[in-house]
């Protein structure tokens, strides 16, 4: 079967459309007793640390971000590779972990005018499309597609597009009400109401210096980095260990996350 | 062999990173031998090894250890092409991703 290299590559920036081609193909493998709606079949973008996160519910059901996975696409660069007899075993790193992904070689095709096989190198980044299969507690991606990445762009395009599917299933969808621990806040964020407020958030459960600290970081002018716990404790003149503990409260409620290191802290605003 | 994560970083993260492996996308403005300035964000001084051969001008992708004076010691290095090929925004926003939404991308110890 000819996966069309060409065609998938010039059009992968069309959303979905490099992906749809194969997704039948992978379907009609599948017996009779097992088969899934293709409305259930996906193509989710993910990191190499996902994958070794993910979940396996029973035998046939892995979930990443509690939803089921079933087609998976990301990117990593060749750390090894090994031509074995029916598949090419390619070591993938992209920098969040490694997998090793296996490329099944259709015979009839092993030796077709594939240029692309080529540059398929070590050190080469390259886009895999395939399912993470678990074998005795160990998995590996199982593959009929693998191409080289030529735009460096996509990397980038990858990893953001990854995080975004990551906040949508975690999140729900942007813009609306947070689908985890919406009961702590009452999506009131971008309505500021005079002062001392603390933006719509019902801080009720929280310590007196919780509120201090979460208020300190809500209007103190800063950078994407947020504030150390230090500066804070500082600013508020009250003692870091206090500003700690108030800072792990805030953490476990998620009206905080960490940026740079585990004592700075910004506000999670649902933007 | 295993293959360490290598979280993605610009040279503001540097501190936070000391002694720790990292990944890093620049632009090469001054090689000296057998070390040479990247701009990441910041002017970043790389350590190379024997198999680094980077050009001024062009975009790399080096994976290496941060020192405890801030220079990062190369243990590989891809080029990336020139800044005509390489949207700087996208990888500035990656970074910040990897550090926001930490949980997809790496470990803490």
């Amino acid at each position: 079967m000819n996966y069309g290299f060409d065609t998938s590559y010039t059009s992968y920036g069309a959303g979905g459309a490099g992906g749809g081609g194969f997704i039948p193909g992978e379907g009609s493998q599948q017996s009779p007793s097992g088969r899934k709606e293709f409305a259930q079949e996906t193509l989710r973008p993910v990191t190499i640390k996902q994958l070794h996160d993910a979940q396996q519910i029973h035998e046939q059901e892995i979930t990443i971000d509690g939803s089921p996975i079933s087609q998976l696409t990301f990117v990593g660069q060749i750390r090894n590779i090994s031509n074995l007899t029916t598949n090419i075993t390619y070591k993938l790193d992209d920098g969040t972990g490694s997998i090793e992904v296996k490329l099944w070689v259709n015979p009839e095709n092993a030796d077709g005018p594939n240029s692309s096989r080529a540059k398929l190198e070590e050190g080469a980044y390259c886009r895999v499309w395939g399912k993470l299969k678990i074998f005795n507690g160990k998995k590996h991606v199982s593959s009929h597609i693998l191409r080289p990445v030529e735009d460096y762009n996509e990397i980038s395009y990858h990893f953001l597009e990854a995080t975004y599917v990551h906040l949508y299933l975690t999140r729900g969808p942007p813009g609306g009400a947070a689908a985890s621990g919406g009961a702590a806040l009452n999506g009131g964020y971008g309505q500021q109401a005079g002062g001392g407020d603390y933006g719509g958030t019902d801080l009720g459960s929280f310590s007196a210096v919780a509120k201090k600290v979460f208020k300190h970081l809500r209007e103190t002018p800063q950078t994407n980095e947020g504030l150390h716990q230090q500066d804070i404790a500082a600013q508020l003149g009250i003692d870091v260990a206090d500003v700690a503990r108030a800072g792990d409260d805030l953490l476990a409620g998620g009206l905080i996350y960490t940026t740079v290191d585990d004592q700075t802290w910004a506000v999670l605003e649902a933007d | 062999m295993e293959h360490p994560q290598t979280p993605r970083i610009l040279a503001p993260h540097l501190n936070s990173f000391q002694h720790k492996l990292v990944r890093m996308v620049g632009k090469v403005v001054q090689l000296r031998g057998d070390t040479a300035v990247i701009d990441a964000g910041g002017n970043v001084n790389v350590v190379l090894n024997r198999d680094t051969h980077l050009a001024v001008n062009r975009f790399v992708e080096i994976i290496g250890k941060v020192e405890g004076n801030l220079h990062v010691k190369v243990q590989a290095a891809t080029d990336f092409g020139t800044d005509i090929g390489i949207d700087i925004n996208a990888i500035t926003a990656v970074v910040e991703a990897t550090h926001r939404h930490k949980e997809i991308f790496y470990d803490m110890d």
